[in-house]
């Protein structure tokens, strides 16, 4: 609770953190290797089951509804109005066309959100913070450093947990944190000064626990918790590596290009769709607690 | 017990880099091994900053001007780390929850302990053993966030002990915590004594501190005004007083008895004691 890493009994939550570093690099560097929205597709679509195997389907859903407000802006204002696009594919009311360059450059910028908040999120969900100090230290990672990352794991969920407390404060205090959405955010402005402070403090306090623990001090470190590289993550890896020479291949020697603009409307549509289903949950959300209390 | 010094402190001055005048004047003191030393003092007297001297805390950590000598089992500190001391000395903190910060309680415990190299086996040894030490046996696998204020204290507790500290320091351990939390907490302390630690406990529950402690100091603005055993330090009422500070309600009542009532009962320090001395005069 501490952190974003959900428990769970599964095969990906088993693999040694710095195997999930790794993939994580190689997703990264993957993404950045297609031009390809056809390329950066399929490897979005490779990466859910990982997904399914970590068990945590509803909680990645949830941590990409987010970043579909960006993924719909992108391909919404860059497939109309980035300056690139030649080609006509499609065109909405009011003489708004889509092109077929600026769709190109705007979904391939999309895909990558996606497919690298993915990864991202599949590592952090699945990753026990300590695991990974410990994972790092053995890749000789000053511990301080390990630390940082670890810490920067820990403090959301503080930071969650203090701005839930604040709010409720000030709401005893009667500030309408749950007005309209207007005065909301203009609400949210006294908010940050207290959480921001409270937070500080915390962090500041934590580190003089953590220094009376003898977090800083030298010498070998054990750990509760037992991590060690099994045959899983060996076949993890080469897998990878197999992928990652096959992908190399494709995008140097062979130049292939899947994209078809039907493919492009159809990812337009699509996440248009979405994000209008994440729209209506949430306003069906809101309707409902208005209605039922 | 032993005739060890466990904390001997000469000297002691500190004045914070943003202060005028030092926070800790010309402080003296020595505790034996095994001996609690209650700290008292009205708010801002220094007390957190004079237990945090023991540890290093201050001025590794919080920075400022130290002046003088601490040794700690006979050896001066003033050129280790608060990470260095941490088998030593332990520290609990007075928020609770603030305290924690691992995903179950026992790797909180572990935490300290690996840090310190400690094996597995050995650790997972000791978990267990502190953990019927506080009374939380059964909740290894829990949240330390799903506690109560006294549970998370009495964990907080326990993660020191677990690195097997010769001295512990506890700063108003129960001051955020309920009449049912501090109870629990100071069952605890109490059993700290029995295994042969040092303590040194800050505390504004004077009750509490006079049965508790073998020695109590009385801090006022930074200078120790009384060091001595309780009965020598809560006899001094008037000083007491003047400091805004109380003794003991029945060394209060007992007091007021032989001012108001000319009943000389002694100045007990405990309701036990007080009781004797009851005894005694109505015998008579
Ligand atoms: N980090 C700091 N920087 C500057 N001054 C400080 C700092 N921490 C404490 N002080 C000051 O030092 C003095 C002693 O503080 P300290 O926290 O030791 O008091 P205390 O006896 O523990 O009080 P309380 O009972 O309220 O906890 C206070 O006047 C305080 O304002
Ligand atoms: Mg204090």
């Amino acid at each position: 609770m501490n952190s974003l890493y959900i428990a769970r009994e599964s095969m990906i939550h088993r693999l040694d953190p710095r195997t999930k570093i790794l993939f994580v690099l190689f997703i990264v560097i993957s993404s950045f290797l297609f031009k390809d929205p056809a390329m950066q597709l399929i490897l979005l679509i490779g990466m859910f089951p990982l997904v399914l195997l970590s068990k945590l389907v509803k909680q990645y859903l949830m941590s990409m509804q987010f970043l579909m407000l960006f993924v719909v802006l992108i391909m919404t204002i860059h497939g109309i109005y980035n300056p690139i696009g030649e080609t006509p594919v499609f065109e909405i009311f009011g003489g708004l066309t889509f092109k077929y360059e600026s769709l190109v450059y705007a979904s391939v910028m999309s895909f990558r959100i996606l497919v690298i908040g993915t990864a991202a999120v599949i590592f952090v969900m699945t990753t026990h913070p300590s695991d990974l100090a410990i994972a790092l230290m053995k890749w000789k990672v000053p511990h301080s450093i390990a630390f940082m990352f670890l810490s920067t794991f820990q403090i959301i969920p503080i930071i969650a947990r203090e701005a839930k407390i604040v709010m409720e404060a000030q709401q005893a205090r009667c500030l309408d944190v749950k007005a309209n959405i207007f005065e909301r955010v203009k609400h949210l402005v006294p908010l940050f000064a207290p959480l921001f402070i409270i937070t500080f403090v915390k962090v500041h306090q934590l580190s003089y626990v953590l220094e009376c623990r003898a977090f800083s001090r030298n010498g070998v470190k054990t750990s509760l918790r037992e991590t060690k590289i099994s045959s899983l993550d060996y076949m993890f890896i080469s897998g990878m590596l197999v992928l990652l020479l096959t992908e190399l291949y494709l995008s140097f020697a062979q130049q292939i290009s899947l994209t078809t603009s039907n493919l492009l409307v159809s990812s337009l549509f699509a996440v248009w769709a979405v994000f209008f289903i994440v729209i209506v949950k949430f306003v069906y959300k809101k309707v409902s607690v208005f209605i039922g209390g | 017990m032993s005739n060890r010094d466990a904390i001997v402190v000469e000297n002691l001055t500190f004045q914070y880099p943003d202060t005028e005048t030092p926070v800790l004047k010309n402080i003296h003191f020595t505790l034996k091994e095994g001996e609690v030393l209650g700290i008292i003092g009205r708010t801002g007297s220094g007390k957190t900053t004079l237990a945090m001297c023991l540890n290093r805390l201050v001025p590794t950590v919080i920075q400022g001007n130290l002046e003088g000598t601490i040794s700690v089992f006979g050896q001066d500190i003033s050129q280790r780390s608060v990470a260095d001391m941490a088998d030593k000395v332990g520290f609990v903190f007075q928020e609770p929850e603030n305290q924690l910060s691992q995903m179950t309680v026992e790797e909180e415990i572990a935490f300290g302990m690996g840090n310190l190299g400690i094996s597995r086996e050995e650790m997972k040894y000791r978990i267990q053993e502190t953990l019927k030490q506080v009374g939380l046996e059964g909740f290894e696998k829990r949240s330390p966030l799903a506690l109560s204020g006294g549970q998370q204290q009495r964990l907080a507790i326990a993660s020191v002990m677990a690195m097997r500290p010769s001295i512990m320091i506890m700063d108003e351990p129960t001051s955020m915590l309920d009449p049912r939390g501090k109870n629990e907490v100071y069952d605890v302390l109490r059993k700290i004594k029995t295994y042969g630690m040092t303590g040194v406990i800050i505390d504004h529950e004077v009750e509490r501190m006079a049965s508790y402690c073998d020695k109590i100091l009385v801090l006022d603005d930074g200078e120790v005004i009384m060091f001595g055993t309780p009965k020598e330090v809560f006899s001094e009422l008037t000083l007491l007083h003047e400091m805004e500070m109380n003794a003991p309600q029945v060394t209060e009542l007992a007091d007021r008895l032989r001012k108001e009532l000319q009943i000389d009962v002694g100045s007990p320090i405990t309701v036990e004691e007080a009781v004797k001395a009851f005894q005694i005069v109505s015998i008579k």
